[in-house]
């Protein structure tokens, strides 16, 4: 398939392209989700070289098994959660570094930033955002990034049952502030 | 769908100056938009991604190591080591199915006769030297170009391939020994034999060309065993207990003589 015509395709046609061995299509998905798949990693890993190694590795997967893709969901999401698995499987390889956790101080969201928000998540945003650094890793790794306690341990370096409590700990400081 | 995020709230997610809530807001809402991967992929270092992919392509242009090197490396055994082991001949599944099918052939023929036997035992002392020979041939071996060129000591490479083979090939003569008619200690006779057999091909090895030591080696002892056959009282003297002792004496001067001359055993310009 012609550079072009791939460019113009559905990520489905895509992956359907590429379970058929076609490389041009597996170049045109690595175009579109390599990049923000790198900075979604990035925020949960600050060893470069593990993050560029996840995503190589998520693309040889997707090439290797573009045909289990069952469709229902977004290609998007899919690749996500090959990546974040691989990323693990990285850090399992190799020496741990400092995780990146740290804490950057806000900028005042604008208006339209709220607006957008509040319209999302309602008062969930804030009450997140009120959680500490700890709590909002274990939820963030458990809760919106859909890995396994047992997962969450590698990424966060932490015993499973030290993320098992803390996920209760948030769930119930979200609750008291939701309520 | 939530409304597009702005560029310049991107610009600040990519450069990792949003944190809690939004980020993850903002995570959200790129996973499935195709028009903010886009946007996304403007703020990522090009050079890095081209790197990424080059990578990708390096790897998937990688053949698939075979099931045997695959194995080796699991053992422990250093990629260059497990692919020269992987490409030695008489470790390739059709050797070692014509070895099955040999040694299928000469244990119903033990089971029929006496001479059967010692078909069998000739087969079984046979096999191992056959694959040692094999793994030394320039004809059969494909990357007999690539090691006699490599920065590897070719003698290395064919004590490493006869450390592989001898052991394979002797597994499965073992294991057609056991389906032989309840002759005891006969079953193993070819054992001794075999080894000492291979060794002495390696040490003449040292001294002609190793085709004409594997030869020579294989015909003068076909030639004793038939000769000592002739007599009917006792068809397997070949094998008895006087010629095992010979053959242990044999494999232990045959390893002196071998490592007193492995310099001398040069594949690349006696074949």
């Amino acid at each position: 398939m012609s550079a072009s015509l791939a460019a113009g395709l559905s990520d489905e046609k895509l992956l359907a392209a590429v379970a058929g061995g076609d490389r041009q299509a597996l170049r045109v998905l690595y175009e579109r989700h390599a990049p923000w798949l790198t900075l979604r990693l990035a925020r949960r890993c600050a060893d470069a070289d593990a993050v560029s190694d996840a995503v190589q590795d998520t693309f040889v997967v997707v090439w290797k098994s573009a045909a289990r893709y069952q469709g229902g969901g977004a290609v998007g999401a899919w690749m996500w959660g090959i990546a974040i698995r691989r990323l693990i499987d990285a850090l399992r390889r190799r020496p741990r570094r400092e995780f990146h956790s740290s804490e950057r101080i806000d900028v005042e969201p604008s208006a339209e930033e709220q607006v957008l928000l509040g319209v999302e998540h309602g008062d969930l945003a804030g009450a997140l955002d009120r959680l500490s650094s700890e709590l909002r890793a274990v939820v963030q790794a458990t809760i919106l990034d859909g890995l396994t306690s047992r997962e969450a341990s590698r990424l966060l370096g932490i015993p499973t049952g030290t993320v098992k409590t803390r996920a209760m700990r948030a769930r119930i400081q979200l609750r008291k502030e939701m309520a | 769908m939530s409304p597009h995020v702005q560029s310049e709230l991107l610009a600040a997610y990519a450069g990792g100056e949003i944190e809690g809530a939004r980020a993850y807001s903002i995570e959200a809402h790129v996973v499935e938009c195709a028009d903010c991967q886009a946007a996304v992929a403007r703020l990522v270092e090009p050079a890095r991604m081209q790197r990424g992919w080059a990578d990708i392509e390096d790897r998937l242009d990688t053949p698939r190591p075979a099931a045997i090197e695959a194995a080796l490396g699991r053992l422990g055994v250093p990629g260059h080591l497990a692919r020269l082991l992987a490409a030695t001949p008489s470790l390739s599944v059709s050797w070692l199915g014509a070895v099955t099918v040999a040694l299928a052939f000469a244990v119903i023929a033990a089971h029929e006769s006496e001479r059967g036997l010692l078909l069998f035992l000739c087969v079984a002392a046979l096999l191992p030297l056959a694959g040692v020979a094999a793994a030394f041939g320039r004809g059969l071996d494909p990357v007999f170009e690539i090691a006699v060129a490599a920065p590897f000591s070719s003698v290395r490479l064919l004590l490493l391939r006869t450390a592989a083979v001898l052991p394979t090939t002797i597994a499965l003569a073992g294991i057609a020994a056991l389906t032989l008619p309840g002759v005891g200690w006969t079953a193993a006779a070819w054992l001794l034999p075999s080894l000492g057999l291979t060794v002495m091909s390696l040490a003449l090895a040292t001294y002609v060309a190793p085709s004409r030591a594997f030869g020579g080696v294989t015909a003068g002892w076909l030639a004793i065993v038939v000769f000592s056959a002739i007599d009917a009282g006792d068809r397997l003297a070949a094998f008895d207990s006087g010629a095992q002792v010979a053959f242990v004496v044999l494999a232990l001067g045959g390893g002196i003589v071998l490592a007193l001359r492995q310099d001398h055993l040069d594949l690349g310009r006696t074949l």
